[in-house]
């Protein structure tokens, strides 16, 4: 790789070398990150060798041509995204990197073990905090940490959800540090997004390089909409039809989603339904078809809980239904994810996963949290403001990227912003050391080159609880970015669970 | 299926028809231009007065109405409108429609938008209106063998037939609004030429001359006959009426015992009329004003669908009839995406 390796040359015995060079010719890593495809002595990883082998027989220009044909299909199929900034809605592609980035068998299962302990954790913690507080009353997290957290609905107290379940559906964003070890960033319990991506990389992967899903052993991602529906199924509340009338209730076209709403819609089966389409009566919720009302049993929102029912929560909202939580309260409806479950993802609530796993289920979590300084601790606070130029800020209930200080590359103006407003609200602030991201090979304007690389898996639950086997690789698309949000300019990427032996 | 998707799918299918249309009409007055030499503001402001508009300030010359009929954004009427409101319509219910025919209508929708469809419009006008046309006729197909032929596509059977229906009747209109007013300009070339090349933007040449007529032909007569009540041709007036009966009689199910719905009535109402008299009676009675009946009676049959399917007051189930729900005011909530031609 650099320059050590020479650029093999264009066919023809005396073509000059290096003019239109192979794909990974020019690749040089990143100094100091963990390399999702080469080890630090050049080298393919020996899970990758078959991928970079193969990639790697494509001549830029070949690779160039693969790729605009890839954009042109997310063009054509309208996979895009609209940018909150632009009421005409302005239609998007979320810009998609074809190197794939691959995660070996041996390496998923504990993945998967994890994520699957802490998703139980976190459901059995929602549990909790909405009855006993058993959790609070032994003085594992502080009570006013979670009693003042804008995620915490008092209205859900004393309330438990159909079949149990309060994150049926998360969104748990992993990043990998430069030792190779993965941990974990934040648990998305609210209405996580993305997973269309997932799925809709992989179809146009699989169009761009069939031969390549020939020779390697990927496993599928396909099956996550009819998961999602048997999972949403499977708590339907006491009463409901058979089989359960399942609808998707979306914010609407001009939501920045509205493509993956319309995308899950389509290939779970279900019905795609804004609020004005539902109504509730007798506590119960119908929707308004061509021949009279339809009763609903079970609601995957994706839409905010303070936008649900005006008559509950926000009552300027247009979007939602009035009476829909006191049907929910009756027992007559399923959300997911239910009302509440805010509080599990609130940034200052995060540090304390490692605790709810051991207190409730009494073992050791098999994945870690990234070290977080809770500014509401004084001690915390005050280290916090002491190295704003090394730590990364977070406000604790904002979400893809916004209302983020990125210390190392903080201007003195930035910071001194962030520590008024830190000094001002502490309980809104968290502090992370910088992580040094792992980074995975993606094109650029200069042929492909190290950038840096997270990973969300989506973890599903119902009676029981399936993770989709790899998640969404989100990639920086600027050059040193640790920012990997799509609303922030970045792009994604196909993840690649291999199959054991290949 | 919920009244709203239906509504979107109804309009989607409107605004293709819409689109295919406009493209006919624009298409034969263009070649017309090439045969005869017709006062370019009697040739071209009656395009714009059949689509309702009144208050074009520009002189109607062929470039400009053209432009004005294929481009302008702000003229709900024009093909790049009619397409992206198709589009909008279609992304809203992407849920409900193939993915091929999501494809294939988001292809189109970047044509027109971005600078291949203007290419060939700068390059070879007829095979641009071709195209155009084509959209509808591809989108048409592509939804009849891709798609069940459930509820959906029977709200999207009664939007394009509608939506055709009313255009037949206005590109007939047209003639009424060019007149050769003068009696001895009646079934001169030019007037001759004239009903055919409106034969012709309803692809109606062939079948027409396929019917068996008595001789000598009027042409006046012929093709207006051909075109309001011919049995068989797909884009005369009463057959489109005929699938719009049976699309209705589709979307309202077939409960036992059910009386028809109001648009099935209306629907009916129309037939009737014209199976009450004759071409000789149309014509005695005023052509004009019979197209003008069906315009009118086509937009009433939309109100009607809208107030049956779309905008009904949904009762609660039984056993309590109590009133409908507080705040439940069922409002048009995406402005301008449904509107209708006045």
């Amino acid at each position: 790789m650099g320059t050590l390796i020479s650029g093999r040359s264009s066919p023809g015995l005396n073509g000059p070398p290096t003019v239109n060079p192979m794909l990974f010719d020019v690749y040089a890593p990143h100094p100091t990150a963990w390399d999702e495809l080469f080890t630090r002595t050049g080298g393919p990883h020996t899970h990758c060798a078959p991928l970079v082998d193969r990639l790697g027989r494509l001549f830029a220009t070949e690779f160039q041509a693969k790729r605009a044909s890839a954009d042109m299909a997310f063009v054509n199929q309208g996979i895009t995204f609209s940018v909150y900034s632009d009421r005409r809605g302005v239609e998007k592609i979320f810009p998609f990197d074809l190197i794939p980035r691959p995660i070996p068998a041996a390496e998923w299962y504990p993945l998967e073990a994890g994520l699957v302990q802490r998703i139980k954790a976190l459901n059995l913690f929602l549990y909790d905090v909405y009855h006993d507080q058993h959790i609070l009353k032994d003085g594992i997290i502080p009570a006013d940490l979670v009693l003042e957290s804008k995620g915490f609905r008092k209205e859900m107290i004393g309330f438990a959800p159909p079949g149990g379940v309060y994150i049926h559906i998360c969104g748990t964003d992993l990043v990998r540090d430069a030792a190779g070890q993965f941990l974990v960033l934040e648990d998305n319990g609210r209405t996580p997004s993305g997973v269309s991506y997932v799925l809709e990389n992989r179809a146009v992967m699989k169009k761009v390089f069939p031969h390549l899903f020939a020779d390697i052993r990927v496993r599928r991602v396909e099956d996550y909409p009819h998961r999602l529906r048997d999972a949403l199924a499977s708590v339907a509340p006491v009463g409901a039809a058979s089989p359960p009338c399942v609808v998707l209730l979306s914010p609407g076209p001009y939501n920045s989603a509205y493509f993956e709403h319309s995308f899950l819609a389509r290939h779970m089966g279900v019905e795609l339904v804004l609020g004005p389409d539902l109504f509730v009566h007798d506590d119960v919720v119908y929707l308004k078809t061509t021949r009279g009302p339809q009763r609903v049993d079970v609601i995957y929102r994706r839409l905010d809980d303070d936008f649900l029912d005006p008559e509950t929560f926000r009552p300027d909202s247009v979007l939602g239904v009035p009476g829909l939580f006191r049907a929910y309260r009756a027992g007559n409806v399923t959300f997911a994810n239910a009302v509440g479950t805010g509080v599990a993802d609130d940034k200052a609530v995060y540090p304390y996963v490692e605790e709810m796993i051991r207190f409730y289920l009494s073992e050791e979590p098999l994945l870690k949290n990234v070290p977080t300084y809770i500014c509401a601790r004084p001690a915390d606070c005050r280290y916090t403001l002491d190295h704003l130029d090394e730590l990364v800020v977070k406000a604790v209930n904002e979400s893809g990227g916004y209302g983020m200080l990125m210390g190392p590359s903080s201007t003195a103006a930035q910071r001194a912003e962030f520590a008024t407003k830190i000094r001002e609200n502490p309980r809104n602030y968290v502090s992370q050391p910088v992580v040094t991201l792992s980074t995975c090979p993606t094109w650029t304007d200069e042929g492909p080159a190290p950038r840096h690389v997270d990973l969300r898996p989506y973890i599903i639950t119902g009676k029981s609880t399936w993770v989709l086997p790899g998640g969404l690789t989100r990639t920086a698309l600027v050059k040193g970015s640790l920012v990997v949000n799509s609303s922030q300019g970045g792009g994604s990427k196909d993840t690649w669970v291999l199959e054991n032996g290949r | 299926m919920i009244s709203r998707v239906a509504e979107h799918c109804f309009w989607m299918a409107r605004y293709l028809e819409r689109a295919e249309n406009t493209a006919r009409v624009l298409e034969v007055n263009h070649t017309l231009l090439l045969d005869f030499q017709v006062p370019v503001d009697r040739q071209w402001r009656p395009l714009l007065i059949i689509s309702g508009i009144h208050d074009y300030e520009p002189e109607p010359t062929a470039e400009n109405v053209q432009e004005f009929m294929t481009w302008d954004r702000d003229n709900p009427f024009s093909i790049i409108s009619s397409l992206s409101w198709a589009r909008e319509n279609a992304r809203i219910i992407r849920e409900l429609i193939s993915a091929e025919m999501w494809e294939r209508m988001n292809f189109y929708h970047l044509w027109m938008q971005g600078p291949d469809g203007r290419e060939v419009y700068d390059g070879n006008r007829i095979e641009f209106y071709a195209q155009a046309r084509r959209i509808n006729q591809l989108l048409h197909g592509i939804c009849d063998a891709t798609m069940s032929h459930g509820e959906a596509w029977a709200f999207y059977q009664l939007g394009s037939h509608l939506e055709r229906a009313s255009q037949v009747a206005r590109i007939l209109d047209v003639k009424y609004h060019m007149l050769l007013s003068r009696v001895e300009d009646v079934g001169t070339p030019a007037d001759n030429a004239h009903w055919i090349a409106i034969l012709m933007s309803c692809s109606g040449y062939e079948p027409y001359h396929k019917t068996a007529r008595l001789v000598p032909v009027d042409p006046g007569t012929a093709v207006a006959e051909f075109l309001i009540f011919d049995r068989l041709f797909p884009r005369s007036i009463r057959r489109c009426l005929w699938e719009c009966e049976s699309a209705a009689a589709a979307v309202a199910g077939n409960e036992v015992g059910r009386g028809p719905t109001e648009p099935e009535q209306k629907i009916a109402d129309l037939i009737e009329a014209l199976d009450r008299g004759t071409i000789q009676d149309v014509i005695r009675d005023g052509l004009h004003e019979m197209l003008t009946h069906i315009v009118e009676s086509v937009h009433e049959i939309g109100e009607a669908i809208q107030r049956t399917f779309f905008a009904a007051e949904v009762r609660p189930p039984a056993p309590k009839p109590a009133p409908p729900p507080g705040g439940q005011t069922q409002t048009q909530t995406l402005g301008g995406m449904t509107q209708s031609q006045a």
